[in-house]
């Protein structure tokens, strides 16, 4: 008798065992690429574990243009920014997530109502930091798109109305993905503030070389001007999701790069051998080719 | 041929880019083998002559900087013949035996590719040769001969500074690529300074002329 009850009681105890909270597959893309420990697992102590609808279309990143519709045109603002909404999970009216967009990882969480064949939400973030506000969106039954507008909490911000059309997009780490042609056009919005009367244009080489592809060698970055190997260089972070919180290389690829979503905000523990080395043989260049500019020495 | 006037103005503008020179140099103290320009030599600092050549060039180059204070002035070598004999053998043994051949064998790996070899390495080789020269004919009492040699190493140990001189106004002027720049200014920073050089014996020290400051 005792020994069928710890038989069952065993069995019962290693059945349990297979129910772990599945938040996988709630949780932004399958790449190892994605977000970075401690705003996902605020995420996760918030989401009730009941109800949740793991399968969900509509979770999943979103990406697109973060448009300033209401904006203080006295004030030094940006008009578009690149934008991710993650859904990371929904609940029976609760819905949970994050937005990347200019070096900023915000969680929110609100809820929303099933309008027909969308899903219409109203969400805030924390709200304990200067530019949190609130999300109003709708999303479509497949998850395919989010529309909607953002509010700032803090009325006297430079912005304080934002809209945005994005698609889903899951992320994807590349090595081989390069820049367009559009890049090698244009120049560095940002000015570089030792030398504030030059402006910076880029040149083709920007297309020709992809540091994330293979090792460079001294002779491929040598002659470069410092612009290129910037945003040579910044490719490497932006292929890995990289969410830039400076302007100067922001505006290139959130302005330029089709196939760029910002997702983290801290990428260094997922760049390759041959991204590290890169990006040390780059800087190099890149200090030595800025030295050449206004200043006597060598 | 100078009056004082230009003298002084001179002397303080070689002043002026001798510190320079030192605060350049300054940059490799404490010892380091990946700060400033090694900083893109990273692929032949681990040769040891390379590194015995470049901190050689250096922590003694330096040194021939004030032979440029005294050795023009008659003033001091007339009053002070010492001063002039002992920072003269200063700046030739350092030419001849620290600055100079540690220069050539940088040369043979300077950026800017082959042209720029060649150059840094014939520079070399000329400033090695005038300064031995300077020292055989004052040895045979041949002074006229003495001071000419030694315009012509002076105007070569000269250009540490026009060839960075020439270097700034490039990149002011025209924006080239970094290493483009170095292959111009390789050449640009010191067959100037010969040709000068050359302008300065035939005109000056030929004639019979007595001179104010370099006499």
């Amino acid at each position: 008798m005792k020994k069928i009850l710890m038989m069952i009681m065993a069995i019962s105890l290693i059945a349990s065992c297979n129910k772990t909270s599945e938040n996988t597959a709630s949780k932004i893309g399958n790449s190892p690429d994605t977000a970075t420990s401690s705003e996902k697992t605020t995420q996760e102590k918030n989401t009730p574990s009941a109800n949740q609808n793991q399968n969900s279309p509509v979770l999943g990143t979103y990406t697109g243009g973060f448009e300033a519709s209401e904006f203080n045109e006295t004030k030094d603002y940006v008009y578009e920014n690149r934008i991710t909404i993650s859904i990371d999970s929904v609940g029976e009216d609760t819905i949970d997530g994050h937005s990347v967009v200019a070096g900023n990882n915000r969680p929110f969480k609100g809820k929303f109502k099933q309008e027909g064949k969308s899903l219409k939400a109203e969400v805030a973030e924390p709200g304990d930091d200067q530019y949190d506000g609130k999300f109003s969106f709708t999303v479509d039954a497949d998850g395919k798109t989010i529309s909607g507008t953002w509010t700032s909490n803090d009325k006297k911000l430079a912005v304080t109305k934002r809209k945005y059309s994005l698609n889903k997009k899951q992320f994807k780490y590349d090595a081989s993905q390069g820049l367009p042609t559009d890049v090698q056009w244009t120049s560095l919005y940002e000015k570089n503030p030792k030398f504030p009367d030059q402006v910076e244009a880029l040149t083709e080489d920007v297309t020709k070389i992809n540091a994330s592809a293979k090792e460079l060698t001294k002779k491929d970055v040598e002659n470069m001007y410092k612009g290129d190997l910037e945003v040579i260089r910044n490719a490497i972070y932006a292929r890995h999701g990289y969410s830039f919180k400076n302007r100067r290389m922001r505006f290139i690829f959130d302005q330029f790069v089709p196939w760029y979503m910002p997702l983290n905000t801290d990428i260094r523990s997922n760049l390759t051998e041959i991204e590290k080395k890169n990006i040390d043989l780059i800087k190099r260049y890149e200090e030595h080719a800025e030295k050449y500019y206004d200043e006597y020495g060598r | 041929m100078v009056s004082k006037f230009w003298a002084a103005l001179l002397l303080i503008i070689y002043g002026f880019f001798s510190y320079l020179l030192v605060t350049i140099s300054l940059q490799y103290i404490p010892y380091d083998t990946d700060v400033a320009f090694l900083r893109i030599k990273q692929d032949v600092i681990d040769i040891l002559f390379y590194k015995l050549a470049f901190f050689t060039h250096v922590y003694t180059a330096v040194f021939v900087i004030p032979a440029g204070f005294t050795q023009f002035s008659g003033y001091i070598r007339r009053k002070f013949p010492l001063i002039h004999k002992y920072v003269g053998r200063v700046y030739a043994f350092v030419v001849i035996f620290l600055a100079g051949p540690s220069g050539f064998y940088m040369g043979i790996f300077a950026n800017g590719g082959i042209s720029a070899q060649i150059s840094f390495c014939l520079l070399a080789i000329l400033w090695i040769y005038f300064t031995v020269l300077a020292v055989s004919r004052v040895k045979q009492g041949n002074i006229k001969s003495h001071r000419e040699f030694l315009i012509r190493s002076f105007a070569l140990t000269l250009s540490a500074i026009t060839l960075r001189a020439w270097k700034y106004l490039i990149v002011f002027a025209f924006e080239p690529r970094p290493m483009d720049v170095y292959e111009i200014v390789a050449w640009l920073g010191w067959i100037p300074n010969l040709i000068i050089a050359e302008i300065i014996i035939r005109k000056f020290v030929k004639s019979k002329k007595s001179n104010e400051y370099f006499d």
